[in-house]
């Protein structure tokens, strides 16, 4: 990036919070984000927490949804692999993320636009390192390019 | 007969040996089909000009006998047409007739067991649209007079109604944008061996060009269709010689690393600017749906994800109804080329659902159509 771009960026990214959408299932990621706060980790308020039953209902068609509404970045999180309250639902959310990040990518959106994550409920230190690093990467790149006109 | 044996054969009626392209044997086998009852229905194709040809359902040995014999302008696609209707049906498929087909088979709209699916090699269809606009600039004829078409050695050969033949090379045509239709150029689906029985004249020598057909049998339902065909006198068999096998092979090659190439010249990476690439070429859309209504690989229906999500109104950059088909189609396309011909403002829909579908179907080893196996996602098992 030349010099005049990057203060572009600057300029346009000065006090500029990231809005970042959060799918969280209900009993590890969720928890994650519960006890995150419970611990008093400090994490930016960028994060807006969707709560799901199972990561394995997050519907790519949410993800697009997200960020055609003017989310800077989408994360999915849930169960790690072997712990899904619901047997295999992370394991579905697996392959569908495999296609959903194929296609964000593919579509020109950078890739720390979209994450995957397993968080536990007991892991509120990863939930709130994970929100500050996306929120550390997306105040970088900038607003998202989908972001519709007129949204902050 | 058993899976992987090889014939050439032709009819034994003269009248379809001598109209019928390559001897007459899939009409035959088709009408025999018909004749003992071994299906209720055969798809053929009605001529209605040199040009055009609509695909019908029909029950009437003398309307299947009479089909024999059409040009290779002809796209259209038989997966739809036969989905949600129960027949015991036989009809000839294009590799991505096949596919589409078995995808249908997949979504339970297809009863597979009910349905013989004669395979057709093929290199490539042409546009009817395209194909008059080329005859004009290229070849300056006028369509009208076309009375046949042939591919020989790389060459497009038109022959008008005063017996005159004009030539010219594949390549140029498709240099300068006529020719085959672009998903055709990059398809490596050349002998369809996912079908129940594999035709085309690609392995026969001799004397008997033009006049045979050579078969493979995939399956004991094709081994079958064949069989019954012999049984009613319908047709002949030999055994195809070695160079006639070799030369199939050789064939299937060449056409196969062509499509490799082309593959590579028209999905160039972009590196910088996708996002752009793909609002530009989407910014004409119209909203009509008929993407969505040709694709043999959807059987969602009126309501659908797609349509039910979009709204015209919304203020969005992207269209949500194209970013759900990319998504759906990343598991699914076949690259039929069906959503770029029906697009009526031109948008290379097949171009841009190949975009997506190529990385992930590699990644992943898994081609929508080749055989009876389900999409990735439905492979999760419970105990996993």
């Amino acid at each position: 990036m030349s010099a005049e771009a990057v203060a572009a960026t600057a300029a346009k990214t000065n006090g500029w919070e990231p809005k970042i959408v959060a799918f969280c299932c209900n009993w590890c990621s969720y928890g994650g984000a519960d006890s995150a706060g419970m611990g008093r980790f400090q994490q930016p308020a960028s994060a807006r927490i969707i709560r799901v039953m199972c990561s394995g209902r997050i519907d790519p068609l949410h993800v697009f949804n997200a960020f055609l509404e003017g989310a800077d970045a989408v994360l999915v999180t849930g169960c790690h692999i072997g712990d899904c309250h619901y047997v295999n639902g992370n394991d579905k959310t697996k392959i569908k993320y495999k296609y959903l990040e194929n296609v964000v990518h593919e579509l020109g959106i950078e890739k720390e636009r979209l994450q995957l994550n397993w968080i536990s409920a007991s892991e509120g230190e990863k939930f709130a390192n994970f929100i500050r690093d996306v929120t550390e990467q997306i105040k970088k790149l900038g607003p998202s390019p989908l972001k519709p006109e007129g949204v902050a | 007969m058993q899976k992987g044996e090889m014939y050439v054969g032709w009819s034994t009626k003269e009248d379809v040996r001598k109209r019928g392209g390559s001897g007459g044997l899939v009409t035959s086998m088709l009408a025999a089909a018909l004749e003992k009852k071994l299906v209720d229905a055969v798809v053929v194709l009605k001529k209605i000009n040199e040009f055009e040809a609509v695909p019908i359902i029909t029950s009437d040995v003398n309307e299947v006998l009479n089909s024999a014999g059409s040009l290779h302008s002809v796209p259209s696609h038989f997966a739809k047409l036969i989905a949600n209707r129960n027949l015991k049906v036989a009809l000839p498929a294009k590799g991505c007739d096949v596919r589409g087909i078995i995808e249908q088979g997949k979504r339970n709209a297809i009863n597979l067991d009910n349905t013989f699916i004669v395979g057709l090699n093929c290199g490539g269809s042409m546009h009817p649209v395209v194909t008059r606009e080329m005859l004009e600039v290229m070849y300056k004829i006028k369509p009208e007079d076309v009375h046949g078409e042939e591919i020989e050695k790389g060459k497009l050969i038109f022959e008008t109604k005063d017996g005159k033949e004009h030539a010219i090379t594949i390549d140029e045509l498709e240099e300068k944008g006529y020719g085959r239709r672009e998903s055709c150029r990059y398809c490596t689906i050349k002998i369809p061996n996912n079908s129940d029985i594999a035709c085309g004249n690609w392995g026969v020598t001799g004397d008997l060009v033009g006049k045979a057909t050579f078969v493979e049998i995939n399956s004991e339902k094709g081994g079958r269709l064949l069989q019954n065909a012999i049984d009613a006198g319908y047709v002949q068999l030999q055994k195809p010689d070695e160079k006639g096998v070799a030369m199939r092979a050789k064939i299937k090659g060449v056409m196969e690393d062509l499509g490799k190439k082309w593959k590579a010249k028209v999905f160039v990476p972009i590196d910088n600017g996708r996002l752009e690439y793909f609002m530009k070429e989407l910014e004409h859309c119209i909203d009509c749906g008929a993407c969505k209504t040709v694709c043999p690989t959807c059987s969602c229906g009126e309501v659908s994800k797609c349509t039910q999500y979009h709204s015209r109104g919304d203020a969005y950059k992207m269209s949500m109804y194209h970013l759900v088909r990319f998504l759906h189609l990343s598991d699914a396309c076949i690259g039929c080329g069906q959503c770029s011909d029906v697009c009526p403002v031109d948008i290379p829909l097949t171009r841009l659902y190949r975009r997506f579908a190529n990385p992930v179907q590699e990644q992943l080893k898994y081609g929508p159509g080749m055989d009876m196996r389900k999409p990735p996602y439905f492979e999760v098992k419970l105990n996993e």
